[in-house]
């Protein structure tokens, strides 16, 4: 009964499991592997147009002098907004999922307000926080006007990664507020009341109780908004444009090698290029993934 | 007994489910084959129209779908429109999902030799056989044999010019200009004073919508304009810049972003995040004097304006010889094309002579704000005002112009303005010093 527990046959798991795996086979790993191959050809956006495998050069390219400056800028800014935007999701989350853990008049209907822009979805997002900050009487512009300062926002080459950022972190804070509550939901009473009798202030029972038995949903918070915030280009397109130099991170030039082409110039399409960018991608995606989870599981085993 | 009903309810359930997944695939497979055209030469069946969008060429083209469904009711133009931003990434992928029979083409030119292999993805198509070759057909005889010359690809054509557009020039407001006593700048010292003269009287000069970051060009290729004022100036610029004769770093290439960089500075606050598309409101309410644009925007300018007060539009005065700021520079507009895939090439062909037709192209042309690319065509009387700047047709410099794919950012127009303050943080000699340094890294 234990050996088979908790599924009485194996055919059917056999068969959920093999369609599921197929699934992911189909349209996971051969993609994957298609885009491999694709980053060693010279594969161009339109049908019909001869192919021809060039090797590396796509990659030497890539950090070749004259495009690293543009590969640098796109990887410090992925860099900056992964950190920033997670580690900011985080304290506000936990912060925000603590308050809403407590004995609160109306606490559901603040948890739903505090959930509400992940369900938005990235282009309403964009565009309500593209009309809060319009130049040209938008909300933020009008408040600022009343102290005297004015704003490009998303135009201003030294702000914008700072307001994406703040977007991001504003679009994805629901679903962190939700897994910290449940790992809240989890922490027994009675711990806080034998710390309380202990004579343990507020804060210390909060970095004694309630961090460490938080540890898991603090990993998978820091791996989800790490991964998120790596592979995301879709909220910075809207927001800032395509070609905002500012704001572009590795998988917004993907994109833009890949399919966008240069509005105004000569540019072609060059997916074989945005390829390698993307395998570049995966491979720093991939490195600060095992790191962050080795790291944390670590802690995690010390808590 | 209960457990043998539940059974039977079950399969009865997954029979319907798979009944139901199997209508739903025969239904999308129907959906998908849709289309088609007709075997007797007459048009009939789905034609499926893409273009990049923009207001004026839209109303254009659906009042030309409009006629053509009233001589053509056998045929359903299926008519999208698409941003120019996201216009490449929809081409590419309806062209090779094959629902396409006619499309905008960009970039349709001969490359020059110094740039072999920067040759435009719509030229390699062509010359890969992507494209219908257009060279018999009769409507092409309509158009101006200059302008085809242009766009011929091996010496054949492949497209049917919509239009041209200017996009060199300074649209003003002819009151503001009145009111302090302005007149119409020709060299670059009567412009920088008429924009100190507005200055002084607290009217911000320029109007920019900097954050679609492509607007921000069109002052950088006004100054192209009058800083290299003939085709071969611009050829020659930009075959030595290929060769490495010229540099960026070179004084008149310094100029050209200083001047750049002066409308950038001058334009109204803000102007760096904000939206092309709401210039022509700001225009309107008077918020600025000037705005640097194309000749494409004028219907909308001019529905903005709704007669409140008169414009008009000149040459960006660059030069300090007025003889070299005489002519707006453009380009061919909006190039149609078959692709050899299209399923449903008589209707493309059939919607193509009935758009070149005179009466049709005279309403396109009322629409979308184009110059003409027929000759013996009444145009409006906008460009009528203009036609003393248009005169001689000369191309704008990102016609002539090929981008290395090899060179970075910095270097792909390769005038660096986006690196210019406000949009980014360079004066114009840093950011001339860097395009010179991605281009002369490509090697």
């Amino acid at each position: 009964m234990a050996e088979t527990f908790p599924f009485p046959r194996r055919t059917p798991v056999r068969v959920t499991f093999g369609l599921g795996m197929l699934l992911l086979g189909i349209f996971g790993f051969v993609p994957a592997i298609g885009v491999l191959v694709a980053s060693f050809t010279d594969l161009r956006g339109l049908p019909g147009l001869p192919i021809a495998f060039v090797g590396i050069q796509n990659y030497i390219d890539f950090f070749s002098p004259a495009k690293w400056a543009d590969s640098a800028n796109a990887l410090t800014n992925t860099v900056i907004f992964a950190f920033a935007s997670t580690i900011i999701q985080i304290v506000v989350a936990l912060a925000i999922a603590v308050l809403l853990n407590r004995k609160l008049k109306g606490r559901n209907f603040y948890r739903a307000v505090v959930f509400m822009p992940t369900i938005l979805g990235v282009t309403v997002t964009g565009l309500v926080w593209s009309l809060i900050f319009n130049v040209s009487g938008g909300p933020a512009a009008s408040v600022l006007q009343l102290f005297g300062g004015r704003s490009a926002f998303f135009g201003d080459p030294h702000l914008a990664l700072a307001l994406v950022i703040l977007v991001q972190v504003w679009m994805v804070l629901g679903v962190s507020v939700i897994i910290f509550l449940s790992g809240l939901q989890a922490v027994p009473e009675e711990l806080h009341e034998a710390a309380e009798i202990d004579g343990a202030s507020a804060w210390q029972r909060f970095r004694s109780v309630t961090v460490p038995l938080l540890a898991p949903a603090i990993t998978a918070n820091v791996l989800l908004g790490i991964v998120n915030a790596l592979q995301s280009y879709q909220l910075i397109y809207v927001l800032s444009g395509p070609n905002n130099r500012s704001t572009q991170v590795l998988s917004l030039l993907v994109y833009v090698q890949g399919f966008g082409g240069a509005s105004g110039t000569t540019l072609s399409q060059s997916q074989g290029y945005a390829a390698a960018v993307s395998m570049v991608q995966f491979v720093l995606v991939a490195i600060v993934s095992i790191v962050a989870l080795m790291i944390l599981r670590r802690r995690e085993a010390k808590l | 007994m209960a457990t043998t009903r539940l059974r039977n309810r079950a399969t009865i359930r997954r029979v319907v489910a798979g009944i139901a997944a199997v209508a739903a695939i025969g239904a999308l497979a129907a959906c998908s084959s849709a289309g088609g055209g007709s075997s007797d030469g007459k048009p009939s069946g789905k034609l499926q129209l893409l273009v990049s969008s923009s207001d004026a060429t839209d109303a254009g083209f659906r009042a030309v779908n409009d006629e053509f469904a009233k001589k053509y009711p056998d045929v359903d133009v299926v008519f999208s429109t698409v941003s120019n931003d996201n216009y490449p990434a929809t081409k590419s992928s309806r062209l090779t999902a094959g629902n396409l029979d006619l499309f905008v083409v960009k970039g349709m030119t001969e490359t020059p030799s110094y740039a072999k292999d920067s040759a435009t993805d719509d030229a390699r198509l062509a010359s890969a056989g992507g494209l219908v070759d257009l060279t018999d057909e009769g409507f092409l005889k309509k158009y101006t044999s200059t302008l085809l010359k242009s766009q011929a690809i091996d010496g054949k054509q492949y497209s049917v010019p919509t239009g041209v557009s200017y996009y060199t020039g300074v649209f003003y407001n002819k009151k503001i200009f009145a009111d302090n006593g302005l007149e119409v700048p020709t060299t670059w010292s009567q412009f920088t004073a008429t924009v100190d003269a507005l200055k002084a009287k607290g009217i911000t000069p320029f109007g920019l919508g900097g954050k679609d970051s492509w607007p921000a060009g069109l002052p950088m290729l006004a100054s192209v304009a009058a800083n290299y004022p003939t085709v071969a100036d611009k050829q020659k610029l930009a075959e030595e810049l290929w060769t490495n004769k010229a540099k960026l770093t070179d004084p008149t290439e310094v100029k050209v972003l200083q001047q750049t960089e002066y409308v950038l500075q001058n334009a109204q606050p803000g102007a760096a995040g904000a939206d092309y598309t709401s210039i022509p409101a700001g225009f309107a309410a008077g918020d600025f004097a000037m705005t640097v644009d194309g000749t494409w925007d004028q219907p909308t300018i001019d529905a903005a304006v709704a007669k409140k007060f008169d414009y008009g539009y000149f040459p960006f005065p660059g030069s300090e010889t007025a003889a070299d700021n005489a002519f707006l520079n453009g380009k061919t507009e909006l190039q149609l094309a078959v692709p050899t895939s299209a399923k449903n090439k008589t209707a493309a062909l059939a919607w193509l002579d009935f758009f070149s037709q005179k009466d049709t192209y005279q309403l396109f042309l009322e629409k979308s704000g184009f110059s003409s690319a027929q000759p013996d065509i009444e145009t409006s009387p906008f460009l009528q005002s203009i036609s003393s700047y248009t005169s001689t047709y000369q191309p704008a410099w990102d016609q002539i112009w090929f981008a290395n794919n090899k060179a970075g950012q910095d270097a792909v127009f390769p005038f660096n303005y986006p690196a210019l303050a406000p949009l980014g943080s360079d004066t114009p000699e840093q950011a001339a010093a860097a395009a010179q340094k991605a281009w002369t890294a490509a090697g």
